[in-house]
Protein backbone atom coordinates (compact mmCIF):
# COMPACT_ATOMS: atom_id res chain seq x y z
CA UNK A 1 0.00 0.00 0.00
CA UNK A 2 2.62 2.27 0.92
CA UNK A 3 4.23 2.82 -2.51
CA UNK A 4 0.89 3.32 -4.55
CA UNK A 5 0.34 6.16 -2.51
CA UNK A 6 3.62 7.52 -2.78
CA UNK A 7 2.71 7.23 -6.81
CA UNK A 8 -0.25 9.81 -5.74
CA UNK A 9 1.84 11.98 -3.43
CA UNK A 10 2.28 15.12 -5.36
CA UNK A 11 -0.83 15.42 -6.84
CA UNK A 12 -2.31 14.82 -3.71
CA UNK A 13 -0.09 17.40 -1.91
CA UNK A 14 -0.59 20.06 -4.72
CA UNK A 15 -5.09 19.15 -4.32
CA UNK A 16 -5.04 19.63 -0.71
CA UNK A 17 -2.35 22.17 -0.73
CA UNK A 18 -4.59 24.51 -2.73
CA UNK A 19 -7.68 23.80 -0.73
CA UNK A 20 -5.31 24.88 1.96
CA UNK A 21 -4.49 27.97 0.63
CA UNK A 22 -7.50 28.91 -0.42
CA UNK A 23 -8.85 28.07 3.02
CA UNK A 24 -6.29 30.49 4.48
CA UNK A 25 -7.11 33.18 2.02
CA UNK A 26 -10.36 33.58 3.23
CA UNK A 27 -9.88 32.84 7.25
CA UNK A 28 -6.38 35.37 7.94
CA UNK A 29 -5.75 38.61 6.73
CA UNK A 30 -1.77 37.75 5.76
CA UNK A 31 -1.72 37.56 2.48
CA UNK A 32 2.30 37.67 2.21
CA UNK A 33 2.97 34.06 3.32
CA UNK A 34 0.57 32.85 0.58
CA UNK A 35 3.31 33.18 -2.02
CA UNK A 36 5.81 31.19 -0.04
CA UNK A 37 3.35 29.12 0.95
CA UNK A 38 2.64 27.45 -2.24
CA UNK A 39 5.83 27.28 -3.15
CA UNK A 40 6.72 25.40 -0.17
CA UNK A 41 3.53 23.15 -1.23
CA UNK A 42 5.16 22.47 -5.04
CA UNK A 43 8.24 21.73 -3.75
CA UNK A 44 6.90 19.39 -1.11
CA UNK A 45 5.41 17.24 -4.06
CA UNK A 46 8.20 18.06 -6.62
CA UNK A 47 10.09 16.11 -3.55
CA UNK A 48 7.53 13.61 -3.45
CA UNK A 49 7.47 13.05 -6.97
CA UNK A 50 11.59 12.56 -6.65
CA UNK A 51 11.05 9.95 -4.02
CA UNK A 52 8.59 8.20 -6.16
CA UNK A 53 11.52 8.38 -8.78
CA UNK A 54 13.60 6.98 -6.77
CA UNK A 55 11.44 3.97 -5.50
CA UNK A 56 11.25 3.33 -9.18
CA UNK A 57 7.84 3.44 -10.85
CA UNK A 58 7.77 -0.23 -11.32
CA UNK A 59 7.75 -1.02 -7.93
CA UNK A 60 4.64 1.25 -7.62
CA UNK A 61 3.04 -1.31 -8.94
CA UNK A 62 -0.35 -1.16 -7.28
CA UNK A 63 -0.97 2.15 -8.10
CA UNK A 64 -2.59 1.13 -10.99
CA UNK A 65 -5.33 -0.31 -9.01
CA UNK A 66 -6.89 2.36 -7.56
CA UNK A 67 -5.95 4.86 -10.28
CA UNK A 68 -6.70 2.96 -13.38
CA UNK A 69 -6.71 5.85 -15.67
CA UNK A 70 -3.44 7.24 -14.12
CA UNK A 71 -0.05 5.87 -15.49
CA UNK A 72 2.65 5.89 -13.57
CA UNK A 73 5.72 5.81 -15.21
CA UNK A 74 9.28 7.78 -15.53
CA UNK A 75 7.83 10.17 -17.92
CA UNK A 76 4.65 11.17 -15.52
CA UNK A 77 7.10 11.75 -12.43
CA UNK A 78 10.22 13.55 -15.01
CA UNK A 79 6.82 16.03 -15.88
CA UNK A 80 5.38 15.95 -12.00
CA UNK A 81 8.73 17.24 -10.81
CA UNK A 82 9.29 19.70 -13.68
CA UNK A 83 5.46 21.04 -13.37
CA UNK A 84 6.13 21.29 -9.59
CA UNK A 85 9.48 23.01 -9.96
CA UNK A 86 8.19 25.57 -12.21
CA UNK A 87 4.95 26.24 -10.18
CA UNK A 88 7.14 26.81 -7.55
CA UNK A 89 8.86 29.49 -8.79
CA UNK A 90 6.22 31.41 -10.94
CA UNK A 91 4.27 31.56 -7.59
CA UNK A 92 7.25 33.23 -5.91
CA UNK A 93 7.53 35.53 -8.57
CA UNK A 94 3.72 36.29 -8.55
CA UNK A 95 4.59 36.94 -4.39
CA UNK A 96 6.27 39.85 -5.50
CA UNK A 97 4.75 41.40 -8.66
CA UNK A 98 1.20 41.14 -7.07
CA UNK A 99 2.24 42.87 -4.11
CA UNK A 100 4.06 45.52 -5.94
CA UNK A 101 1.27 46.36 -8.56
CA UNK A 102 -1.51 46.20 -6.22
CA UNK A 103 -3.22 43.04 -7.44
CA UNK A 104 -2.74 40.94 -4.28
CA UNK A 105 -6.00 38.51 -4.10
CA UNK A 106 -4.59 35.32 -2.62
CA UNK A 107 -6.81 33.14 -4.83
CA UNK A 108 -3.75 33.60 -7.50
CA UNK A 109 -1.69 30.99 -5.69
CA UNK A 110 -4.85 28.21 -5.70
CA UNK A 111 -5.85 28.85 -8.88
CA UNK A 112 -1.84 28.35 -9.93
CA UNK A 113 -1.78 25.31 -8.12
CA UNK A 114 -4.75 23.81 -8.91
CA UNK A 115 -3.59 24.25 -12.84
CA UNK A 116 -0.37 22.86 -12.14
CA UNK A 117 -2.57 19.87 -11.05
CA UNK A 118 -4.29 19.91 -14.20
CA UNK A 119 -1.03 19.82 -16.21
CA UNK A 120 0.27 16.73 -13.97
CA UNK A 121 -2.81 14.93 -14.89
CA UNK A 122 -2.54 16.09 -18.38
CA UNK A 123 1.09 14.21 -18.17
CA UNK A 124 0.32 11.17 -16.03
CA UNK A 125 -3.07 11.13 -18.08
CA UNK A 126 -3.45 7.37 -19.69
CA UNK A 127 -7.59 8.06 -20.74
CA UNK A 128 -9.12 10.44 -22.62
CA UNK A 129 -11.43 10.99 -20.28
CA UNK A 130 -8.52 12.44 -17.66
CA UNK A 131 -6.52 13.92 -20.47
CA UNK A 132 -9.84 16.07 -21.09
CA UNK A 133 -10.07 16.74 -17.44
CA UNK A 134 -5.99 17.79 -16.74
CA UNK A 135 -6.71 19.83 -20.00
CA UNK A 136 -9.76 21.29 -18.75
CA UNK A 137 -8.07 21.98 -15.35
CA UNK A 138 -4.92 23.29 -16.49
CA UNK A 139 -6.43 25.44 -18.81
CA UNK A 140 -9.50 26.78 -17.00
CA UNK A 141 -6.83 27.87 -14.55
CA UNK A 142 -4.57 29.59 -16.99
CA UNK A 143 -7.83 31.78 -18.29
CA UNK A 144 -8.17 33.21 -15.17
CA UNK A 145 -4.84 33.58 -14.32
CA UNK A 146 -4.36 35.76 -17.31
CA UNK A 147 -7.30 37.88 -16.88
CA UNK A 148 -6.36 38.06 -13.41
CA UNK A 149 -5.88 42.01 -13.61
CA UNK A 150 -9.49 42.58 -13.33
CA UNK A 151 -9.43 46.25 -14.22
CA UNK A 152 -6.75 45.95 -16.89
CA UNK A 153 -8.25 45.83 -20.97
CA UNK A 154 -5.45 44.81 -21.86
CA UNK A 155 -5.50 41.60 -19.21
CA UNK A 156 -9.17 40.84 -19.89
CA UNK A 157 -8.67 41.20 -23.84
CA UNK A 158 -5.65 38.94 -23.79
CA UNK A 159 -7.49 36.20 -21.80
CA UNK A 160 -10.24 36.26 -23.88
CA UNK A 161 -8.98 35.12 -26.73
CA UNK A 162 -6.34 32.67 -24.98
CA UNK A 163 -10.16 31.27 -23.54
CA UNK A 164 -11.70 31.48 -27.20
CA UNK A 165 -9.04 30.06 -28.98
CA UNK A 166 -8.39 27.60 -26.21
CA UNK A 167 -12.00 25.84 -25.94
CA UNK A 168 -11.98 26.05 -29.76
CA UNK A 169 -9.00 23.54 -29.75
CA UNK A 170 -10.09 21.50 -26.80
CA UNK A 171 -13.40 21.40 -29.00
CA UNK A 172 -11.71 20.21 -31.90
CA UNK A 173 -9.28 17.44 -30.40
CA UNK A 174 -12.29 16.28 -28.04
CA UNK A 175 -14.44 15.59 -31.40
CA UNK A 176 -11.51 13.62 -32.64
CA UNK A 177 -10.97 11.39 -29.96
CA UNK A 178 -14.79 10.82 -30.58
CA UNK A 179 -14.18 9.81 -34.04
CA UNK A 180 -11.30 7.52 -32.56
CA UNK A 181 -13.36 5.66 -29.98
CA UNK A 182 -15.88 5.20 -32.79
CA UNK A 183 -13.84 3.44 -34.89
CA UNK A 184 -11.99 1.69 -32.31
CA UNK A 185 -14.36 1.37 -29.20
CA UNK A 186 -11.64 2.39 -27.35
CA UNK A 187 -10.64 5.60 -24.86
CA UNK A 188 -8.21 4.30 -23.20
CA UNK A 189 -4.71 5.10 -24.51
CA UNK A 190 -2.64 1.76 -24.95
CA UNK A 191 -6.15 0.30 -25.91
CA UNK A 192 -6.56 3.09 -29.21
CA UNK A 193 -2.59 2.59 -30.03
CA UNK A 194 -3.50 -1.54 -29.76
CA UNK A 195 -6.35 -0.77 -31.97
CA UNK A 196 -4.86 1.33 -34.20
CA UNK A 197 -1.77 -0.37 -34.80
CA UNK A 198 -3.39 -4.43 -34.88
CA UNK A 199 -6.35 -4.20 -36.84
CA UNK A 200 -6.01 -3.21 -40.68
CA UNK A 201 -8.10 0.00 -40.01
CA UNK A 202 -8.13 2.60 -42.49
CA UNK A 203 -11.18 4.01 -42.34
CA UNK A 204 -11.05 7.50 -43.07
CA UNK A 205 -12.23 8.81 -39.53
CA UNK A 206 -8.98 7.83 -38.69
CA UNK A 207 -7.43 10.41 -40.53
CA UNK A 208 -9.86 13.00 -39.48
CA UNK A 209 -9.30 12.84 -35.60
CA UNK A 210 -5.54 12.27 -36.41
CA UNK A 211 -5.80 15.94 -37.86
CA UNK A 212 -8.24 17.64 -35.68
CA UNK A 213 -6.22 16.00 -32.61
CA UNK A 214 -3.29 17.22 -33.61
CA UNK A 215 -4.53 20.79 -34.69
CA UNK A 216 -6.14 20.94 -30.91
CA UNK A 217 -2.54 19.73 -29.64
CA UNK A 218 -0.90 22.34 -31.83
CA UNK A 219 -3.29 25.27 -30.53
CA UNK A 220 -1.85 24.07 -27.01
CA UNK A 221 1.66 24.41 -28.05
CA UNK A 222 1.45 27.57 -29.64
CA UNK A 223 2.48 25.90 -32.75
CA UNK A 224 2.31 28.22 -35.92
CA UNK A 225 -0.43 28.74 -37.69
CA UNK A 226 -2.65 27.94 -33.95
CA UNK A 227 -1.05 30.69 -32.19
CA UNK A 228 -2.61 34.09 -32.89
CA UNK A 229 -3.49 33.74 -28.95
CA UNK A 230 -0.01 33.89 -27.74
CA UNK A 231 1.21 37.03 -28.02
CA UNK A 232 -1.82 38.57 -27.13
CA UNK A 233 -2.75 36.32 -23.96
CA UNK A 234 1.12 36.63 -22.80
CA UNK A 235 1.25 40.42 -22.93
CA UNK A 236 -2.10 40.90 -21.19
CA UNK A 237 -1.12 38.82 -18.74
CA UNK A 238 0.22 39.60 -15.07
CA UNK A 239 4.11 38.78 -15.95
CA UNK A 240 4.27 35.79 -13.35
CA UNK A 241 0.81 34.28 -15.11
CA UNK A 242 3.05 35.19 -18.24
CA UNK A 243 5.73 32.89 -16.67
CA UNK A 244 3.35 29.82 -15.64
CA UNK A 245 2.06 29.99 -18.96
CA UNK A 246 5.49 29.94 -20.70
CA UNK A 247 7.07 27.73 -18.72
CA UNK A 248 3.84 24.83 -17.48
CA UNK A 249 1.16 25.29 -19.41
CA UNK A 250 3.64 24.78 -22.84
CA UNK A 251 5.52 21.71 -20.89
CA UNK A 252 1.85 20.05 -20.38
CA UNK A 253 0.96 20.80 -23.61
CA UNK A 254 4.48 19.19 -25.04
CA UNK A 255 3.81 16.48 -22.30
CA UNK A 256 0.40 15.11 -23.88
CA UNK A 257 1.83 15.81 -27.49
CA UNK A 258 4.30 13.18 -26.87
CA UNK A 259 2.05 11.08 -25.38
CA UNK A 260 -0.40 11.27 -27.80
CA UNK A 261 2.03 11.11 -30.91
CA UNK A 262 4.33 8.58 -29.64
CA UNK A 263 1.52 6.33 -27.72
CA UNK A 264 -1.92 6.56 -29.40
CA UNK A 265 -0.19 7.66 -33.01
CA UNK A 266 2.79 5.81 -32.27
CA UNK A 267 2.14 3.02 -34.92
CA UNK A 268 4.33 1.99 -38.16
CA UNK A 269 1.35 3.47 -40.34
CA UNK A 270 0.50 6.68 -38.09
CA UNK A 271 4.24 7.59 -37.58
CA UNK A 272 5.81 6.72 -40.73
CA UNK A 273 7.06 9.67 -42.94
CA UNK A 274 5.18 8.71 -45.89
CA UNK A 275 1.82 8.12 -44.55
CA UNK A 276 1.33 9.67 -41.22
CA UNK A 277 1.94 12.73 -39.33
CA UNK A 278 5.42 13.61 -39.36
CA UNK A 279 5.57 15.86 -42.08
CA UNK A 280 2.86 17.52 -41.07
CA UNK A 281 4.50 17.99 -37.58
CA UNK A 282 7.70 18.80 -39.03
CA UNK A 283 5.90 21.71 -41.37
CA UNK A 284 4.26 22.85 -38.25
CA UNK A 285 7.89 23.10 -36.73
CA UNK A 286 9.52 24.58 -39.90
CA UNK A 287 6.67 27.68 -40.14
CA UNK A 288 6.92 28.19 -36.28
CA UNK A 289 10.33 28.60 -36.23
CA UNK A 290 10.75 30.56 -38.84
CA UNK A 291 7.44 32.82 -38.41
CA UNK A 292 7.79 33.27 -34.82
CA UNK A 293 11.83 34.78 -35.32
CA UNK A 294 10.90 36.79 -37.75
CA UNK A 295 8.09 38.17 -36.33
CA UNK A 296 9.94 38.91 -32.73
CA UNK A 297 12.52 40.89 -34.23
CA UNK A 298 9.99 43.15 -35.34
CA UNK A 299 8.70 43.66 -31.40
CA UNK A 300 8.50 46.97 -29.56
CA UNK A 301 6.97 45.33 -26.44
CA UNK A 302 9.57 42.87 -24.43
CA UNK A 303 6.55 40.30 -23.35
CA UNK A 304 5.59 40.22 -27.02
CA UNK A 305 9.15 39.60 -27.86
CA UNK A 306 9.71 36.86 -24.97
CA UNK A 307 6.00 35.56 -26.36
CA UNK A 308 7.23 35.10 -29.98
CA UNK A 309 10.57 34.01 -28.84
CA UNK A 310 8.12 31.11 -26.50
CA UNK A 311 6.76 30.24 -29.59
CA UNK A 312 9.88 29.47 -31.61
CA UNK A 313 10.78 27.32 -28.71
CA UNK A 314 7.94 25.27 -29.58
CA UNK A 315 9.09 25.11 -32.84
CA UNK A 316 12.75 23.95 -31.87
CA UNK A 317 10.77 21.14 -29.47
CA UNK A 318 8.62 19.69 -32.81
CA UNK A 319 11.89 19.46 -34.17
CA UNK A 320 12.56 17.21 -31.46
CA UNK A 321 8.64 15.41 -30.95
CA UNK A 322 10.11 14.46 -35.29
CA UNK A 323 13.12 12.85 -34.59
CA UNK A 324 11.29 10.81 -32.11
CA UNK A 325 9.80 9.10 -34.87
CA UNK A 326 13.53 7.33 -35.91
CA UNK A 327 15.40 7.78 -32.74
CA UNK A 328 12.39 7.82 -30.05
CA UNK A 329 14.40 7.07 -26.92
CA UNK A 330 16.90 9.98 -27.58
CA UNK A 331 14.87 12.13 -29.22
CA UNK A 332 12.59 12.03 -26.21
CA UNK A 333 14.98 12.52 -23.63
CA UNK A 334 16.23 15.84 -25.51
CA UNK A 335 12.99 17.32 -25.85
CA UNK A 336 12.66 16.38 -22.05
CA UNK A 337 15.83 17.80 -21.58
CA UNK A 338 15.19 20.94 -23.63
CA UNK A 339 11.65 21.79 -21.59
CA UNK A 340 13.48 22.00 -18.52
CA UNK A 341 16.48 23.95 -20.27
CA UNK A 342 13.56 26.48 -21.40
CA UNK A 343 11.20 26.55 -18.10
CA UNK A 344 13.92 27.49 -16.06
CA UNK A 345 15.43 29.99 -18.45
CA UNK A 346 12.01 31.42 -19.49
CA UNK A 347 10.45 31.57 -15.97
CA UNK A 348 14.13 33.53 -15.01
CA UNK A 349 13.47 36.19 -17.77
CA UNK A 350 10.31 36.84 -16.94
CA UNK A 351 11.03 37.32 -12.82
CA UNK A 352 14.20 39.16 -14.11
CA UNK A 353 11.66 41.04 -15.65
CA UNK A 354 9.65 41.86 -12.92
CA UNK A 355 12.30 43.02 -11.01
CA UNK A 356 13.21 45.73 -13.73
CA UNK A 357 9.77 47.81 -13.30
CA UNK A 358 7.59 49.09 -10.19
CA UNK A 359 4.13 50.29 -9.92
CA UNK A 360 3.44 52.51 -12.42
CA UNK A 361 6.91 52.37 -13.83
CA UNK A 362 6.97 48.68 -15.62
CA UNK A 363 8.88 47.74 -18.03
CA UNK A 364 6.87 47.63 -21.48
CA UNK A 365 9.19 48.35 -24.73
CA UNK A 366 12.73 47.79 -25.24
CA UNK A 367 13.30 51.72 -24.76
CA UNK A 368 11.94 51.10 -21.27
CA UNK A 369 15.27 49.39 -20.59
CA UNK A 370 17.59 51.74 -22.39
CA UNK A 371 20.81 52.38 -20.04
CA UNK A 372 19.30 50.21 -17.05
CA UNK A 373 22.60 48.38 -17.18
CA UNK A 374 24.35 51.32 -15.69
CA UNK A 375 21.68 53.07 -14.03
CA UNK A 376 20.93 49.55 -12.07
CA UNK A 377 23.16 46.94 -12.55
CA UNK A 378 22.25 44.25 -10.09
CA UNK A 379 19.07 44.30 -12.14
CA UNK A 380 19.64 44.52 -15.26
CA UNK A 381 22.88 41.43 -15.09
CA UNK A 382 20.08 38.91 -14.17
CA UNK A 383 17.64 39.71 -17.83
CA UNK A 384 20.72 39.78 -19.37
CA UNK A 385 21.94 36.22 -18.27
CA UNK A 386 18.61 34.45 -18.43
CA UNK A 387 18.06 36.20 -22.41
CA UNK A 388 21.35 34.97 -23.27
CA UNK A 389 20.31 31.22 -21.78
CA UNK A 390 17.26 31.50 -24.49
CA UNK A 391 19.61 33.05 -27.29
CA UNK A 392 21.39 28.93 -26.38
CA UNK A 393 24.75 30.76 -25.75
CA UNK A 394 27.37 28.29 -24.11
CA UNK A 395 27.79 27.16 -21.04
CA UNK A 396 24.09 27.90 -20.31
CA UNK A 397 21.57 25.77 -19.95
CA UNK A 398 19.61 26.61 -23.40
CA UNK A 399 22.75 25.94 -25.11
CA UNK A 400 22.53 22.49 -24.34
CA UNK A 401 19.04 21.72 -24.41
CA UNK A 402 19.18 23.22 -28.49
CA UNK A 403 22.43 20.99 -28.73
CA UNK A 404 20.74 17.28 -27.51
CA UNK A 405 17.58 17.96 -29.72
CA UNK A 406 19.61 19.04 -32.98
CA UNK A 407 21.89 16.24 -32.51
CA UNK A 408 18.73 13.80 -31.74
CA UNK A 409 17.26 15.61 -35.28
CA UNK A 410 20.33 14.99 -36.92
CA UNK A 411 20.67 11.24 -36.05
CA UNK A 412 17.30 10.74 -37.03
CA UNK A 413 18.68 11.62 -40.38
CA UNK A 414 16.45 14.77 -40.62
CA UNK A 415 19.57 17.28 -41.77
CA UNK A 416 17.11 19.77 -43.97
CA UNK A 417 15.11 20.19 -40.85
CA UNK A 418 18.08 20.63 -38.24
CA UNK A 419 19.63 23.25 -40.53
CA UNK A 420 16.44 25.07 -40.99
CA UNK A 421 16.51 24.93 -37.04
CA UNK A 422 20.20 25.94 -36.88
CA UNK A 423 19.51 28.71 -39.17
CA UNK A 424 16.86 30.00 -37.20
CA UNK A 425 18.70 29.76 -33.60
CA UNK A 426 21.44 32.52 -35.72
CA UNK A 427 18.03 34.60 -36.23
CA UNK A 428 17.12 34.72 -32.83
CA UNK A 429 20.16 36.01 -31.71
CA UNK A 430 19.30 39.10 -33.24
CA UNK A 431 16.30 40.17 -30.90
CA UNK A 432 18.03 38.51 -28.24
CA UNK A 433 21.12 41.03 -28.77
CA UNK A 434 18.79 43.70 -29.00
CA UNK A 435 17.92 43.72 -25.45
CA UNK A 436 21.79 43.70 -24.34
CA UNK A 437 21.94 47.04 -27.16
CA UNK A 438 19.16 48.79 -25.10
CA UNK A 439 20.65 47.53 -21.72
CA UNK A 440 23.81 48.27 -22.34
CA UNK A 441 24.71 50.68 -24.79
CA UNK A 442 21.66 53.36 -25.03
CA UNK A 443 20.61 56.26 -22.88
CA UNK A 444 16.79 56.66 -22.37
CA UNK A 445 14.98 58.72 -24.93
CA UNK A 446 14.76 62.30 -23.19
CA UNK A 447 11.33 62.38 -21.31
CA UNK A 448 10.61 58.70 -21.99
CA UNK A 449 8.95 56.88 -19.43
CA UNK A 450 11.56 55.66 -16.91
CA UNK A 451 11.50 51.64 -15.35
CA UNK A 452 12.22 51.70 -11.80
CA UNK A 453 13.62 48.64 -10.44
CA UNK A 454 11.22 47.11 -7.62
CA UNK A 455 12.71 45.04 -4.69
CA UNK A 456 11.33 41.74 -3.47
CA UNK A 457 13.02 38.62 -1.66
CA UNK A 458 10.40 36.65 -3.53
CA UNK A 459 11.40 37.46 -6.43
CA UNK A 460 15.31 37.31 -5.88
CA UNK A 461 14.46 34.09 -4.63
CA UNK A 462 13.10 32.78 -7.88
CA UNK A 463 15.70 34.65 -10.13
CA UNK A 464 18.18 32.81 -7.32
CA UNK A 465 16.72 29.40 -7.85
CA UNK A 466 16.12 29.71 -11.91
CA UNK A 467 19.77 30.87 -11.86
CA UNK A 468 21.04 27.69 -10.03
CA UNK A 469 19.02 25.21 -12.31
CA UNK A 470 20.26 27.39 -15.47
CA UNK A 471 24.01 26.64 -14.79
CA UNK A 472 23.40 23.26 -13.22
CA UNK A 473 21.88 22.37 -16.45
CA UNK A 474 24.20 24.09 -18.20
CA UNK A 475 27.60 23.23 -16.52
CA UNK A 476 26.68 19.84 -15.53
CA UNK A 477 24.05 18.15 -17.30
CA UNK A 478 24.38 14.77 -16.50
CA UNK A 479 21.93 14.28 -13.81
CA UNK A 480 19.09 15.58 -15.41
CA UNK A 481 19.76 14.22 -18.62
CA UNK A 482 20.30 10.85 -17.05
CA UNK A 483 17.10 11.42 -15.75
CA UNK A 484 15.80 12.62 -19.22
CA UNK A 485 17.63 9.23 -20.95
CA UNK A 486 16.01 6.99 -18.20
CA UNK A 487 12.56 8.07 -19.53
CA UNK A 488 13.38 7.15 -23.57
CA UNK A 489 14.77 3.86 -22.62
CA UNK A 490 11.65 3.16 -20.31
CA UNK A 491 9.34 4.59 -22.55
CA UNK B 1 -33.55 1.47 -34.42
CA UNK B 2 -32.12 4.74 -36.17
CA UNK B 3 -28.88 3.37 -37.16
CA UNK B 4 -25.49 4.86 -35.71
CA UNK B 5 -24.41 6.30 -39.10
CA UNK B 6 -27.45 8.97 -39.00
CA UNK B 7 -26.24 10.45 -35.25
CA UNK B 8 -22.80 10.59 -37.00
CA UNK B 9 -23.71 12.18 -39.63
CA UNK B 10 -26.00 15.36 -37.29
CA UNK B 11 -23.03 15.12 -35.31
CA UNK B 12 -20.80 15.82 -37.59
CA UNK B 13 -23.02 18.65 -39.07
CA UNK B 14 -23.65 19.97 -35.60
CA UNK B 15 -19.99 20.21 -35.39
CA UNK B 16 -19.70 21.84 -38.42
CA UNK B 17 -21.80 24.59 -37.98
CA UNK B 18 -20.55 25.37 -34.35
CA UNK B 19 -17.45 25.19 -35.98
CA UNK B 20 -18.13 27.94 -38.83
CA UNK B 21 -20.49 29.92 -36.42
CA UNK B 22 -16.84 30.45 -34.11
CA UNK B 23 -15.00 31.28 -37.49
CA UNK B 24 -17.78 33.67 -38.62
CA UNK B 25 -19.59 35.07 -35.85
CA UNK B 26 -18.42 38.45 -34.14
CA UNK B 27 -20.55 38.63 -31.02
CA UNK B 28 -18.60 37.23 -27.92
CA UNK B 29 -21.69 35.86 -26.35
CA UNK B 30 -22.23 33.64 -29.92
CA UNK B 31 -18.83 32.83 -30.12
CA UNK B 32 -19.61 31.04 -26.19
CA UNK B 33 -22.52 29.18 -28.01
CA UNK B 34 -20.92 28.24 -30.89
CA UNK B 35 -18.43 26.40 -28.61
CA UNK B 36 -21.26 24.74 -26.58
CA UNK B 37 -22.78 23.33 -29.78
CA UNK B 38 -19.38 21.60 -31.21
CA UNK B 39 -19.08 20.16 -28.15
CA UNK B 40 -22.49 18.80 -27.65
CA UNK B 41 -21.59 17.42 -30.91
CA UNK B 42 -19.02 15.83 -29.35
CA UNK B 43 -21.59 14.63 -26.83
CA UNK B 44 -23.91 13.11 -29.13
CA UNK B 45 -21.21 11.13 -31.66
CA UNK B 46 -19.97 9.63 -28.09
CA UNK B 47 -23.06 8.69 -26.93
CA UNK B 48 -24.09 7.43 -30.15
CA UNK B 49 -20.34 5.68 -30.43
CA UNK B 50 -21.59 4.00 -26.95
CA UNK B 51 -24.72 2.77 -28.03
CA UNK B 52 -23.04 0.99 -30.68
CA UNK B 53 -21.02 -1.02 -28.74
CA UNK B 54 -23.01 -1.42 -25.14
CA UNK B 55 -20.54 -3.73 -23.77
CA UNK B 56 -18.64 -1.02 -22.10
CA UNK B 57 -19.89 2.93 -20.96
CA UNK B 58 -16.60 4.23 -21.66
CA UNK B 59 -18.15 6.99 -24.07
CA UNK B 60 -20.97 8.09 -21.75
CA UNK B 61 -18.40 8.28 -18.90
CA UNK B 62 -16.70 10.51 -21.04
CA UNK B 63 -19.89 12.37 -22.33
CA UNK B 64 -20.75 12.91 -18.45
CA UNK B 65 -17.23 14.55 -17.57
CA UNK B 66 -17.56 16.65 -20.52
CA UNK B 67 -20.56 18.18 -19.57
CA UNK B 68 -19.10 19.21 -16.24
CA UNK B 69 -16.29 20.41 -18.00
CA UNK B 70 -17.91 22.69 -20.44
CA UNK B 71 -20.19 23.96 -17.31
CA UNK B 72 -16.97 25.13 -15.78
CA UNK B 73 -15.54 26.28 -18.91
CA UNK B 74 -18.42 28.33 -20.02
CA UNK B 75 -18.24 30.07 -16.57
CA UNK B 76 -15.14 31.13 -16.60
CA UNK B 77 -15.68 32.52 -20.30
CA UNK B 78 -18.71 34.45 -19.11
CA UNK B 79 -16.69 35.71 -16.55
CA UNK B 80 -14.07 36.89 -19.37
CA UNK B 81 -16.57 38.56 -21.45
CA UNK B 82 -18.56 40.31 -18.29
CA UNK B 83 -14.85 41.69 -17.55
CA UNK B 84 -14.35 42.93 -21.11
CA UNK B 85 -17.88 44.26 -21.42
CA UNK B 86 -17.37 45.85 -18.09
CA UNK B 87 -14.36 47.53 -19.33
CA UNK B 88 -14.89 48.53 -23.14
CA UNK B 89 -19.00 48.27 -23.22
CA UNK B 90 -19.60 45.95 -26.17
CA UNK B 91 -19.83 42.60 -26.80
CA UNK B 92 -18.29 42.65 -30.72
CA UNK B 93 -15.04 40.64 -30.74
CA UNK B 94 -13.78 43.19 -33.25
CA UNK B 95 -13.39 45.99 -30.65
CA UNK B 96 -11.21 44.05 -28.87
CA UNK B 97 -8.01 45.31 -30.29
CA UNK B 98 -6.00 46.52 -27.75
CA UNK B 99 -3.01 43.80 -28.22
CA UNK B 100 -1.23 44.69 -31.63
CA UNK B 101 2.46 44.44 -33.09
Amino acid sequence: MMPSILALMPMLVIGFGALALMLAEVLTDAKTGLAVGTAVVLFTAAAFACAGWMVGPENLGDAAVFAPWLVFDRFTLFFEVLLALSGALAALVAGGYLREHGIDRGEFYAILSFSTLGAMMLAAAGDVLMLFVGLETMSIGAYALAGFRRGSPKSAEGALKYFLLGSFAAALMMFGFALLYGATGHTDLAGLHNALASESLRSPSIVIALALVLAGLAFKVSAVPFHMWTPDAYEGAPTPATAFMAASVKAGGFAVLLRVLLTVFGDERSASWATGWPPVVALLAVLTMTVANLVAGRQESIKRMLAYSSIAHAGYLLVGVVAAIRAPAQAQSAVLFYLATYSVSTIGAFAALVLCGSRGAEVVSYEDLAGLGRRHPAVALPFAFFILSLAGMPPMAGFFGKWFVFKAAMDAGLHGLTVIAFINSVIAAYYYLKVFVFLYMREPAAGAPIAKPMWSGEVVTAIALCAFFVLLLGLAPGAVLDAALAVGGAG
Amino acid sequence: MIPVEHYIALSSILFTIGGIGFLARRNMILLLVSIEVMLNAVNLALVAFNRARPETHAGQMLSFFLIAAEAAELAIGLAIVLAVYRLKKTVRVDDANLLRH
